[in-house]
Protein backbone atom coordinates (compact mmCIF):
# COMPACT_ATOMS: atom_id res chain seq x y z
CA UNK A 1 0.00 0.00 0.00
CA UNK A 2 2.78 2.09 0.65
CA UNK A 3 3.37 2.20 -3.15
CA UNK A 4 0.16 3.69 -3.83
CA UNK A 5 0.24 6.44 -1.08
CA UNK A 6 3.80 7.36 -2.82
CA UNK A 7 2.22 7.59 -6.39
CA UNK A 8 -0.97 8.95 -5.14
CA UNK A 9 1.28 11.64 -3.55
CA UNK A 10 3.85 12.19 -7.24
CA UNK A 11 1.12 12.66 -8.54
CA UNK A 12 -0.89 14.99 -6.33
CA UNK A 13 1.78 17.09 -6.24
CA UNK A 14 2.33 17.19 -10.21
CA UNK A 15 -1.12 18.39 -10.54
CA UNK A 16 -0.66 22.06 -10.64
CA UNK A 17 -4.09 22.98 -10.63
CA UNK A 18 -4.99 20.90 -7.19
CA UNK A 19 -1.70 22.38 -5.74
CA UNK A 20 -2.82 25.97 -6.76
CA UNK A 21 -6.75 25.78 -5.29
CA UNK A 22 -5.29 23.70 -1.82
CA UNK A 23 -1.69 25.66 -1.49
CA UNK A 24 -1.48 29.15 -2.74
CA UNK A 25 -5.01 30.20 -2.84
CA UNK A 26 -5.92 30.03 0.85
CA UNK A 27 -3.19 32.31 1.21
CA UNK A 28 -3.75 34.59 -0.99
CA UNK A 29 -7.71 34.44 -0.29
CA UNK A 30 -5.89 35.31 3.21
CA UNK A 31 -4.26 38.69 2.14
CA UNK A 32 -7.12 39.81 -0.04
CA UNK A 33 -9.56 39.23 3.29
CA UNK A 34 -7.14 40.80 6.14
CA UNK A 35 -4.37 42.18 3.60
CA UNK A 36 -5.71 45.79 5.02
CA UNK A 37 -7.24 45.11 8.37
CA UNK A 38 -5.55 46.17 11.83
CA UNK A 39 -3.07 44.10 13.19
CA UNK A 40 -3.75 45.39 16.45
CA UNK A 41 -7.63 46.11 16.99
CA UNK A 42 -9.60 43.24 18.30
CA UNK A 43 -12.72 41.90 16.31
CA UNK A 44 -15.95 41.97 18.89
CA UNK A 45 -16.29 38.99 21.21
CA UNK A 46 -13.30 37.14 20.01
CA UNK A 47 -10.86 39.00 21.82
CA UNK A 48 -8.98 38.23 18.56
CA UNK A 49 -7.08 40.08 15.95
CA UNK A 50 -9.03 39.90 12.10
CA UNK A 51 -5.60 38.65 10.44
CA UNK A 52 -5.44 35.89 13.69
CA UNK A 53 -9.27 35.35 13.01
CA UNK A 54 -8.99 35.03 9.39
CA UNK A 55 -6.00 32.72 9.46
CA UNK A 56 -7.39 29.95 11.47
CA UNK A 57 -10.15 30.45 8.88
CA UNK A 58 -8.24 30.31 5.70
CA UNK A 59 -5.39 27.42 6.95
CA UNK A 60 -9.15 25.45 7.84
CA UNK A 61 -10.22 26.18 4.20
CA UNK A 62 -6.83 25.03 2.45
CA UNK A 63 -7.39 21.75 4.19
CA UNK A 64 -10.93 20.88 3.38
CA UNK A 65 -10.13 21.92 -0.16
CA UNK A 66 -7.22 19.55 -0.42
CA UNK A 67 -8.67 16.47 1.23
CA UNK A 68 -12.39 17.28 -0.36
CA UNK A 69 -11.62 17.75 -3.57
CA UNK A 70 -8.76 15.42 -3.30
CA UNK A 71 -11.12 12.33 -2.89
CA UNK A 72 -14.12 13.12 -4.27
CA UNK A 73 -13.33 13.42 -7.82
CA UNK A 74 -10.68 11.36 -8.07
CA UNK A 75 -12.47 8.53 -6.37
CA UNK A 76 -15.65 8.76 -8.68
CA UNK A 77 -13.65 9.53 -12.17
CA UNK A 78 -11.54 5.96 -10.97
CA UNK A 79 -14.58 4.00 -10.44
CA UNK A 80 -15.60 5.33 -13.43
CA UNK A 81 -12.31 4.44 -15.53
CA UNK A 82 -12.29 1.25 -14.15
CA UNK A 83 -9.24 1.52 -12.03
CA UNK A 84 -10.84 0.69 -8.92
CA UNK A 85 -11.99 -2.44 -10.62
CA UNK A 86 -8.24 -2.84 -11.88
CA UNK A 87 -6.86 -2.73 -7.87
CA UNK A 88 -9.63 -5.02 -6.98
CA UNK A 89 -7.39 -7.66 -8.65
CA UNK A 90 -4.11 -7.11 -7.23
CA UNK A 91 -3.12 -7.87 -3.13
CA UNK A 92 -4.09 -4.64 -2.20
CA UNK A 93 -7.01 -4.43 0.82
CA UNK A 94 -10.53 -3.35 -0.60
CA UNK A 95 -9.79 -0.16 2.02
CA UNK A 96 -6.07 0.39 0.86
CA UNK A 97 -7.53 2.43 -2.02
CA UNK A 98 -9.66 4.48 0.09
CA UNK A 99 -6.59 4.83 2.97
CA UNK A 100 -3.99 5.98 0.74
CA UNK A 101 -5.90 8.61 -0.97
CA UNK A 102 -6.66 10.13 1.91
CA UNK A 103 -3.34 9.47 3.33
CA UNK A 104 -2.19 11.65 0.11
CA UNK A 105 -4.19 14.01 0.51
CA UNK A 106 -3.70 14.88 3.76
CA UNK A 107 0.17 15.30 3.40
CA UNK A 108 -0.99 18.02 0.54
CA UNK A 109 -3.21 19.46 3.30
CA UNK A 110 -0.11 20.09 5.39
CA UNK A 111 1.57 22.68 3.33
CA UNK A 112 -1.53 24.35 3.00
CA UNK A 113 -2.18 24.88 6.33
CA UNK A 114 1.53 25.92 6.94
CA UNK A 115 1.57 27.91 4.09
CA UNK A 116 -1.28 30.29 5.44
CA UNK A 117 0.31 30.58 8.95
CA UNK A 118 3.53 31.77 7.75
CA UNK A 119 1.85 34.45 5.37
CA UNK A 120 0.17 35.59 8.15
CA UNK A 121 3.05 35.49 10.53
CA UNK A 122 5.66 37.58 8.14
CA UNK A 123 2.74 40.09 6.16
CA UNK A 124 0.25 40.59 8.74
CA UNK A 125 2.60 40.24 12.11
CA UNK A 126 0.55 37.44 13.60
CA UNK A 127 2.26 36.23 16.47
CA UNK A 128 1.67 33.61 19.10
CA UNK A 129 3.40 31.20 21.86
CA UNK A 130 5.17 27.76 19.84
CA UNK A 131 2.86 25.73 21.81
CA UNK A 132 0.07 27.20 19.71
CA UNK A 133 1.79 27.28 16.52
CA UNK A 134 2.37 23.32 17.13
CA UNK A 135 -1.26 22.74 18.58
CA UNK A 136 -3.11 24.62 15.44
CA UNK A 137 -0.91 22.64 13.15
CA UNK A 138 -2.14 19.50 14.42
CA UNK A 139 -6.05 20.29 15.17
CA UNK A 140 -6.66 21.51 11.76
CA UNK A 141 -4.73 18.81 10.13
CA UNK A 142 -6.62 15.96 12.13
CA UNK A 143 -9.97 17.47 12.29
CA UNK A 144 -9.81 18.04 8.07
CA UNK A 145 -10.17 13.71 8.70
CA UNK A 146 -13.66 14.03 8.66
CA UNK A 147 -13.91 16.27 5.55
CA UNK A 148 -11.48 13.61 4.04
CA UNK A 149 -14.16 11.00 4.85
CA UNK A 150 -16.98 13.25 2.89
CA UNK A 151 -15.02 13.26 0.43
CA UNK A 152 -14.83 9.65 -0.38
CA UNK A 153 -18.64 9.47 0.23
CA UNK A 154 -19.07 11.84 -2.88
CA UNK A 155 -16.83 10.20 -4.34
CA UNK A 156 -18.46 6.57 -4.10
CA UNK A 157 -22.18 8.53 -4.36
CA UNK A 158 -21.60 10.37 -7.42
CA UNK A 159 -20.34 9.58 -10.89
CA UNK A 160 -19.55 11.15 -13.94
CA UNK A 161 -20.84 15.18 -14.67
CA UNK A 162 -22.62 15.00 -11.28
CA UNK A 163 -19.45 14.81 -9.07
CA UNK A 164 -18.00 18.22 -9.74
CA UNK A 165 -21.27 20.01 -8.99
CA UNK A 166 -21.70 18.33 -6.20
CA UNK A 167 -18.30 18.30 -4.90
CA UNK A 168 -18.36 22.44 -5.58
CA UNK A 169 -21.86 22.39 -4.32
CA UNK A 170 -20.72 21.23 -0.47
CA UNK A 171 -17.76 22.80 -0.80
CA UNK A 172 -18.34 25.85 -1.25
CA UNK A 173 -21.91 25.49 1.11
CA UNK A 174 -19.62 23.91 3.91
CA UNK A 175 -16.90 27.01 3.64
CA UNK A 176 -19.50 29.90 3.43
CA UNK A 177 -22.48 28.41 6.05
CA UNK A 178 -19.16 27.65 7.99
CA UNK A 179 -17.92 30.59 8.52
CA UNK A 180 -14.62 30.38 6.87
CA UNK A 181 -14.89 32.91 4.45
CA UNK A 182 -16.26 35.52 6.72
CA UNK A 183 -17.23 35.53 10.60
CA UNK A 184 -20.84 34.14 11.39
CA UNK A 185 -21.35 37.37 13.50
CA UNK A 186 -22.03 39.14 10.47
CA UNK A 187 -24.98 36.98 9.07
CA UNK A 188 -28.52 37.57 9.60
CA UNK A 189 -29.79 35.72 13.10
CA UNK A 190 -31.65 32.83 10.87
CA UNK A 191 -28.78 31.99 8.72
CA UNK A 192 -26.70 32.39 12.27
CA UNK A 193 -28.69 29.84 13.67
CA UNK A 194 -27.81 27.16 10.75
CA UNK A 195 -24.20 28.35 10.85
CA UNK A 196 -23.47 27.08 14.06
CA UNK A 197 -24.43 23.28 13.19
CA UNK A 198 -22.48 23.21 10.03
CA UNK A 199 -19.12 20.96 10.51
CA UNK A 200 -16.90 23.71 8.80
CA UNK A 201 -18.00 26.16 11.72
CA UNK A 202 -16.88 23.61 14.69
CA UNK A 203 -13.71 23.39 12.97
CA UNK A 204 -12.56 26.66 12.80
CA UNK A 205 -13.80 26.95 16.12
CA UNK A 206 -11.16 24.21 17.13
CA UNK A 207 -8.69 26.79 15.63
CA UNK A 208 -9.92 29.49 17.47
CA UNK A 209 -9.80 28.35 20.90
CA UNK A 210 -6.29 27.18 20.34
CA UNK A 211 -5.83 30.76 19.64
CA UNK A 212 -7.64 32.17 22.40
CA UNK A 213 -5.02 30.08 24.60
CA UNK A 214 -8.24 27.81 25.47
CA UNK A 215 -9.18 24.12 25.57
CA UNK A 216 -11.22 23.66 22.39
CA UNK A 217 -14.92 23.69 23.03
CA UNK A 218 -16.27 20.28 23.98
CA UNK A 219 -19.53 21.54 21.77
CA UNK A 220 -17.17 21.60 18.43
CA UNK A 221 -15.10 18.32 19.57
CA UNK A 222 -18.82 16.48 19.94
CA UNK A 223 -19.99 18.02 16.57
CA UNK A 224 -17.18 17.10 14.66
CA UNK A 225 -17.19 13.39 15.93
CA UNK A 226 -20.70 12.90 14.68
CA UNK A 227 -20.35 14.16 11.42
CA UNK A 228 -17.01 12.11 11.44
CA UNK A 229 -19.03 8.78 12.42
CA UNK A 230 -22.11 9.95 9.47
CA UNK A 231 -19.39 11.13 6.77
CA UNK A 232 -17.39 8.01 7.40
CA UNK A 233 -20.26 5.59 7.88
CA UNK A 234 -21.97 7.05 4.78
CA UNK A 235 -18.21 6.44 2.37
CA UNK A 236 -18.22 3.23 4.27
CA UNK A 237 -22.04 2.15 3.67
CA UNK A 238 -21.50 3.46 -0.20
CA UNK A 239 -18.36 2.02 -1.06
CA UNK A 240 -19.71 -1.77 -0.33
CA UNK A 241 -22.72 -0.91 -2.34
CA UNK A 242 -20.09 0.23 -5.42
CA UNK A 243 -17.83 -3.13 -4.55
CA UNK A 244 -20.82 -5.29 -4.97
CA UNK A 245 -22.02 -3.43 -8.15
CA UNK A 246 -19.13 -3.59 -9.75
CA UNK B 1 -19.33 -27.62 -1.32
CA UNK B 2 -15.77 -27.25 -0.63
CA UNK B 3 -13.02 -28.20 -2.84
CA UNK B 4 -11.07 -30.36 -0.11
CA UNK B 5 -14.25 -32.51 0.35
CA UNK B 6 -13.72 -34.00 -3.39
CA UNK B 7 -10.69 -34.96 -2.13
CA UNK B 8 -9.70 -36.38 -5.36
CA UNK B 9 -7.23 -35.76 -8.17
CA UNK B 10 -9.62 -33.24 -10.17
CA UNK B 11 -10.08 -30.66 -7.67
CA UNK B 12 -6.14 -30.42 -6.72
CA UNK B 13 -4.98 -30.24 -10.02
CA UNK B 14 -7.66 -28.12 -11.86
CA UNK B 15 -7.03 -24.32 -11.45
CA UNK B 16 -9.97 -22.59 -12.44
CA UNK B 17 -13.25 -25.02 -11.16
CA UNK B 18 -16.89 -23.50 -11.84
CA UNK B 19 -19.70 -25.69 -10.29
CA UNK B 20 -23.32 -25.13 -11.60
CA UNK B 21 -22.49 -21.39 -11.79
CA UNK B 22 -25.43 -18.94 -11.98
CA UNK B 23 -25.64 -15.44 -12.60
CA UNK B 24 -28.35 -12.94 -13.36
CA UNK B 25 -29.29 -9.36 -14.09
CA UNK B 26 -32.75 -8.25 -13.41
CA UNK B 27 -34.54 -11.27 -15.98
CA UNK B 28 -31.47 -11.67 -17.73
CA UNK B 29 -29.60 -14.77 -17.29
CA UNK B 30 -25.78 -14.06 -18.06
CA UNK B 31 -24.41 -16.93 -16.41
CA UNK B 32 -26.53 -20.34 -16.81
CA UNK B 33 -25.72 -23.31 -14.84
CA UNK B 34 -21.98 -23.48 -16.03
CA UNK B 35 -19.45 -26.04 -15.02
CA UNK B 36 -16.05 -25.78 -16.17
CA UNK B 37 -12.69 -27.12 -15.60
CA UNK B 38 -9.23 -25.25 -16.51
CA UNK B 39 -5.98 -27.46 -16.30
CA UNK B 40 -2.76 -26.34 -15.46
CA UNK B 41 -0.72 -25.28 -18.41
CA UNK B 42 -3.91 -24.70 -20.66
CA UNK B 43 -3.99 -22.16 -22.77
CA UNK B 44 -7.88 -21.15 -23.22
CA UNK B 45 -9.68 -19.48 -25.41
CA UNK B 46 -13.25 -18.35 -24.06
CA UNK B 47 -15.28 -17.33 -27.31
CA UNK B 48 -18.63 -15.98 -27.81
CA UNK B 49 -20.57 -13.34 -29.17
CA UNK B 50 -21.36 -10.12 -27.46
CA UNK B 51 -23.79 -10.81 -24.28
CA UNK B 52 -23.01 -14.37 -24.93
CA UNK B 53 -21.53 -13.95 -20.55
CA UNK B 54 -17.97 -13.79 -21.29
CA UNK B 55 -16.76 -10.21 -19.23
CA UNK B 56 -19.51 -11.70 -16.76
CA UNK B 57 -17.70 -15.41 -16.32
CA UNK B 58 -14.31 -13.56 -15.81
CA UNK B 59 -15.77 -11.16 -12.87
CA UNK B 60 -16.97 -14.49 -11.49
CA UNK B 61 -13.47 -16.30 -11.93
CA UNK B 62 -11.74 -13.34 -10.37
CA UNK B 63 -14.25 -12.51 -7.35
CA UNK B 64 -15.16 -9.46 -8.82
CA UNK B 65 -18.75 -10.96 -8.76
CA UNK B 66 -20.37 -13.41 -6.77
CA UNK B 67 -22.45 -15.72 -8.76
CA UNK B 68 -26.16 -16.10 -7.44
CA UNK B 69 -25.75 -19.87 -7.19
CA UNK B 70 -22.95 -22.33 -7.20
CA UNK B 71 -19.57 -22.22 -6.68
CA UNK B 72 -16.18 -20.72 -8.25
CA UNK B 73 -13.21 -21.95 -7.21
CA UNK B 74 -9.50 -20.75 -8.38
CA UNK B 75 -6.56 -23.09 -7.57
CA UNK B 76 -7.94 -24.66 -4.96
CA UNK B 77 -9.41 -21.80 -2.80
CA UNK B 78 -11.95 -18.39 -3.15
CA UNK B 79 -10.86 -16.05 -6.45
CA UNK B 80 -10.21 -13.27 -3.72
CA UNK B 81 -7.63 -15.50 -1.68
CA UNK B 82 -5.89 -16.80 -5.18
CA UNK B 83 -5.49 -13.02 -5.96
CA UNK B 84 -4.32 -12.40 -2.74
CA UNK B 85 -1.47 -15.03 -2.44
CA UNK B 86 -0.55 -13.46 -6.12
CA UNK B 87 -1.52 -16.11 -8.20
CA UNK B 88 -3.73 -14.67 -10.32
CA UNK B 89 -2.63 -11.96 -12.86
CA UNK B 90 -5.54 -10.34 -14.94
CA UNK B 91 -6.42 -7.48 -17.68
CA UNK B 92 -9.97 -6.60 -17.72
CA UNK B 93 -11.06 -4.99 -20.82
CA UNK B 94 -12.72 -1.99 -18.68
CA UNK B 95 -9.54 -2.03 -16.41
CA UNK B 96 -8.54 1.66 -16.22
CA UNK B 97 -5.16 2.85 -15.57
CA UNK B 98 -4.34 5.61 -12.89
CA UNK B 99 -4.45 9.21 -14.97
CA UNK B 100 -0.78 11.29 -14.93
CA UNK B 101 1.88 8.78 -14.05
CA UNK B 102 4.27 7.41 -16.26
CA UNK B 103 3.93 3.69 -17.37
CA UNK B 104 6.90 3.16 -15.48
CA UNK B 105 5.85 4.56 -12.48
CA UNK B 106 2.04 2.49 -12.78
CA UNK B 107 3.80 -0.83 -13.44
CA UNK B 108 6.47 -0.09 -10.75
CA UNK B 109 3.47 -0.03 -8.50
CA UNK B 110 2.17 -3.23 -9.77
CA UNK B 111 5.51 -4.86 -9.17
CA UNK B 112 5.34 -3.82 -5.60
CA UNK B 113 1.43 -4.96 -5.25
CA UNK B 114 2.89 -8.48 -6.60
CA UNK B 115 3.85 -10.85 -3.57
CA UNK B 116 6.19 -12.28 -6.29
CA UNK B 117 7.24 -9.57 -8.05
CA UNK B 118 9.48 -9.50 -11.29
CA UNK B 119 11.87 -6.57 -11.75
CA UNK B 120 9.85 -3.58 -13.49
CA UNK B 121 12.39 -3.32 -15.92
CA UNK B 122 12.37 -7.14 -16.76
CA UNK B 123 8.31 -6.37 -16.67
CA UNK B 124 8.20 -3.64 -19.12
CA UNK B 125 10.55 -5.09 -21.83
CA UNK B 126 8.32 -8.08 -21.67
CA UNK B 127 5.40 -6.43 -22.33
CA UNK B 128 6.93 -4.23 -25.40
CA UNK B 129 6.81 -0.69 -23.97
CA UNK B 130 10.19 0.14 -22.21
CA UNK B 131 10.56 2.57 -25.19
CA UNK B 132 7.61 4.38 -23.77
CA UNK B 133 7.90 3.90 -20.17
CA UNK B 134 8.41 7.52 -19.43
CA UNK B 135 5.27 8.24 -20.85
CA UNK B 136 2.46 9.59 -19.21
CA UNK B 137 -0.25 7.06 -19.03
CA UNK B 138 -3.15 9.11 -20.14
CA UNK B 139 -1.01 10.33 -23.38
CA UNK B 140 -1.14 6.81 -24.85
CA UNK B 141 -3.02 4.83 -27.93
CA UNK B 142 -5.11 2.01 -27.47
CA UNK B 143 -2.81 -0.67 -28.24
CA UNK B 144 -0.26 0.86 -25.74
CA UNK B 145 -2.85 1.16 -23.19
CA UNK B 146 -3.29 -2.70 -23.37
CA UNK B 147 -0.07 -3.42 -23.17
CA UNK B 148 0.16 -1.96 -20.05
CA UNK B 149 -2.96 -3.62 -19.01
CA UNK B 150 -0.94 -6.68 -19.89
CA UNK B 151 2.12 -5.71 -17.92
CA UNK B 152 0.35 -5.34 -14.96
CA UNK B 153 -1.22 -8.64 -15.10
CA UNK B 154 2.37 -9.99 -15.70
CA UNK B 155 3.83 -7.93 -12.82
CA UNK B 156 4.94 -10.85 -11.02
CA UNK B 157 4.88 -14.98 -11.15
CA UNK B 158 1.14 -15.86 -11.28
CA UNK B 159 -0.08 -19.22 -11.89
CA UNK B 160 -2.93 -18.11 -13.79
CA UNK B 161 -3.19 -15.29 -16.41
CA UNK B 162 -6.41 -14.03 -16.95
CA UNK B 163 -7.45 -11.45 -20.28
CA UNK B 164 -10.62 -10.25 -21.30
CA UNK B 165 -10.16 -9.42 -25.01
CA UNK B 166 -6.53 -8.19 -24.91
CA UNK B 167 -5.94 -7.38 -28.33
CA UNK B 168 -8.64 -4.63 -28.93
CA UNK B 169 -6.90 -1.85 -30.56
CA UNK B 170 -4.16 -3.19 -31.09
CA UNK B 171 -3.16 -2.97 -35.26
CA UNK B 172 -2.23 -6.37 -36.63
CA UNK B 173 1.84 -6.36 -36.08
CA UNK B 174 1.17 -4.99 -32.66
CA UNK B 175 -1.61 -8.06 -32.26
CA UNK B 176 0.89 -10.49 -33.92
CA UNK B 177 4.05 -9.19 -31.24
CA UNK B 178 0.97 -9.95 -28.44
CA UNK B 179 0.83 -12.82 -28.86
CA UNK B 180 3.88 -14.04 -29.21
CA UNK B 181 4.74 -12.45 -25.75
CA UNK B 182 1.67 -14.37 -24.05
CA UNK B 183 2.81 -17.51 -25.68
CA UNK B 184 6.09 -17.50 -23.79
CA UNK B 185 3.97 -16.67 -20.50
CA UNK B 186 1.94 -20.51 -21.48
CA UNK B 187 5.14 -21.85 -22.61
CA UNK B 188 6.33 -21.13 -18.98
CA UNK B 189 3.56 -23.57 -17.99
CA UNK B 190 1.39 -21.30 -17.03
CA UNK B 191 -2.24 -21.25 -17.67
CA UNK B 192 -3.91 -18.56 -19.48
CA UNK B 193 -7.60 -17.69 -20.03
CA UNK B 194 -8.46 -15.20 -22.80
CA UNK B 195 -11.59 -13.66 -23.94
CA UNK B 196 -11.64 -12.91 -27.67
CA UNK B 197 -13.58 -12.09 -30.54
CA UNK B 198 -11.00 -12.30 -32.60
CA UNK B 199 -11.64 -15.82 -33.77
CA UNK B 200 -8.45 -16.84 -35.54
CA UNK B 201 -6.35 -15.73 -32.61
CA UNK B 202 -8.25 -18.44 -30.59
CA UNK B 203 -7.31 -20.65 -33.74
CA UNK B 204 -4.11 -19.80 -33.69
CA UNK B 205 -3.71 -19.97 -29.77
CA UNK B 206 -5.68 -21.67 -27.73
CA UNK B 207 -5.04 -25.43 -26.91
CA UNK B 208 -8.76 -25.41 -25.62
CA UNK B 209 -11.38 -23.42 -26.70
CA UNK B 210 -14.81 -22.82 -24.91
CA UNK B 211 -17.68 -21.52 -26.58
CA UNK B 212 -19.80 -19.48 -24.64
CA UNK B 213 -23.23 -18.48 -26.05
CA UNK B 214 -26.45 -17.18 -23.95
CA UNK B 215 -24.26 -17.97 -20.77
CA UNK B 216 -23.99 -21.88 -21.52
CA UNK B 217 -21.43 -23.76 -22.75
CA UNK B 218 -22.10 -24.51 -25.77
CA UNK B 219 -18.69 -26.29 -27.11
CA UNK B 220 -15.56 -27.50 -25.43
CA UNK B 221 -12.56 -28.87 -27.39
CA UNK B 222 -9.41 -27.64 -29.72
CA UNK B 223 -10.36 -25.57 -32.31
CA UNK B 224 -9.94 -28.34 -35.00
CA UNK B 225 -12.71 -30.60 -33.03
CA UNK B 226 -14.65 -27.44 -32.83
CA UNK B 227 -14.02 -26.55 -36.64
CA UNK B 228 -15.03 -30.68 -37.17
CA UNK B 229 -18.62 -29.90 -35.38
CA UNK B 230 -20.17 -27.47 -37.64
CA UNK B 231 -18.78 -29.13 -40.68
CA UNK B 232 -14.96 -28.83 -41.70
CA UNK B 233 -14.37 -27.86 -45.15
CA UNK B 234 -15.54 -25.91 -47.92
CA UNK B 235 -15.01 -27.18 -51.69
CA UNK B 236 -16.42 -24.64 -53.97
CA UNK B 237 -16.17 -25.12 -58.27
CA UNK B 238 -17.49 -24.38 -61.07
CA UNK B 239 -19.34 -26.54 -63.70
CA UNK B 240 -20.25 -25.99 -67.60
CA UNK B 241 -23.77 -25.83 -68.32
CA UNK B 242 -26.32 -25.20 -65.35
CA UNK B 243 -25.82 -27.13 -62.33
CA UNK B 244 -28.26 -30.02 -61.89
CA UNK B 245 -29.08 -29.17 -58.02
CA UNK B 246 -30.99 -32.47 -56.88
CA UNK B 247 -28.04 -34.07 -57.85
CA UNK B 248 -25.40 -32.50 -56.34
CA UNK B 249 -27.72 -32.34 -53.79
CA UNK B 250 -27.26 -36.15 -52.83
CA UNK B 251 -23.72 -35.66 -52.52
CA UNK B 252 -22.63 -37.87 -49.49
CA UNK B 253 -21.46 -36.17 -46.57
CA UNK B 254 -22.96 -32.83 -47.42
CA UNK B 255 -23.61 -30.08 -45.14
CA UNK B 256 -24.67 -26.93 -46.98
CA UNK B 257 -25.24 -25.98 -50.49
CA UNK B 258 -25.08 -22.98 -52.90
CA UNK B 259 -25.55 -22.61 -56.33
CA UNK B 260 -25.08 -19.43 -58.22
CA UNK B 261 -24.75 -19.61 -61.64
CA UNK B 262 -22.51 -21.82 -62.91
CA UNK B 263 -20.21 -21.70 -59.39
CA UNK B 264 -21.31 -24.57 -57.31
CA UNK B 265 -19.79 -23.49 -53.33
CA UNK B 266 -20.90 -26.41 -50.63
CA UNK B 267 -19.48 -27.60 -47.02
CA UNK B 268 -18.65 -30.86 -46.40
CA UNK B 269 -18.00 -33.50 -43.46
CA UNK B 270 -15.93 -35.19 -45.36
CA UNK B 271 -14.37 -33.08 -48.47
CA UNK B 272 -12.54 -36.23 -50.39
CA UNK B 273 -15.38 -38.16 -50.35
CA UNK B 274 -18.40 -35.64 -52.00
CA UNK B 275 -15.17 -35.10 -54.25
CA UNK B 276 -14.85 -38.65 -55.21
CA UNK B 277 -18.32 -38.71 -55.49
CA UNK B 278 -18.47 -35.84 -58.15
CA UNK B 279 -16.48 -37.62 -60.72
CA UNK B 280 -18.83 -40.43 -60.08
CA UNK B 281 -22.04 -38.77 -61.31
CA UNK B 282 -19.95 -37.50 -64.55
CA UNK B 283 -19.54 -34.03 -63.59
CA UNK B 284 -16.41 -32.39 -64.19
CA UNK B 285 -15.55 -29.50 -62.02
CA UNK B 286 -13.16 -26.67 -62.96
CA UNK B 287 -11.18 -24.36 -60.63
CA UNK B 288 -11.61 -26.81 -58.09
CA UNK B 289 -11.20 -25.80 -54.35
CA UNK B 290 -10.93 -27.32 -51.03
CA UNK B 291 -10.24 -24.86 -48.23
CA UNK B 292 -10.08 -25.37 -44.55
CA UNK B 293 -13.49 -24.01 -42.50
CA UNK B 294 -12.24 -21.14 -40.42
CA UNK B 295 -13.69 -21.21 -37.00
CA UNK B 296 -15.36 -18.17 -37.22
CA UNK B 297 -17.73 -20.02 -39.54
CA UNK B 298 -17.81 -23.15 -37.82
CA UNK B 299 -18.61 -20.92 -34.74
CA UNK B 300 -21.42 -19.18 -36.53
CA UNK B 301 -22.56 -22.47 -37.42
CA UNK B 302 -22.59 -23.68 -33.74
CA UNK B 303 -24.38 -20.75 -32.59
CA UNK B 304 -27.32 -20.81 -35.34
CA UNK B 305 -27.86 -24.35 -34.81
CA UNK B 306 -27.72 -23.75 -31.12
CA UNK B 307 -30.66 -20.86 -31.46
CA UNK B 308 -32.50 -22.95 -34.16
CA UNK B 309 -33.36 -25.75 -31.69
CA UNK B 310 -34.38 -23.26 -28.99
CA UNK B 311 -36.93 -22.09 -31.39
Amino acid sequence: MNGLIKLELARALRNRKFLFFSVIYPSALFLLIAGNADSTAKLPGTGLTLPTYMMVSMASFGALTAVLMGNSERIAKERESGWVRQLRLTTLPGRGYVLAKTASAAVVSLPSIVVVFVVAALVKDVRMESWQWLALTGAIWAGSLVFAALGVAIGYLASGDAVRPITMITYFGLSMLGGLWMPTTTFPGWLQSIAKWMPTHAYAGLGRAIEQSQAPHMGDIANLAVFFVLFAGGAAWLYRKDTLKA
Amino acid sequence: MRAGQHGGMTTTASVVAFDQVSKAFGDVRAVDGLSLTLHPGETVALLGPNGAGKSTTLDLLLGLKQPDTGTVRVLGTTPREAIVAGRVGAMLQTGGLMDEVTVAELVALACSLHPKPYKASDVLARAGIAQIADRKVNKLSGGQAQRVRFALATAGDSDLIVLDEPTTGMDVTTRQAFWATMREQADQGRTVLFATHYLEEADAIADRVLVLHRGRLLADGTAAEIKARAGARRVSFDLDGTPDESALGALPFLTSLDVSGQTVRLQSADADATVHALYGIGLYPRNLEVTGLGLEQAFVAITTAEEAKQK
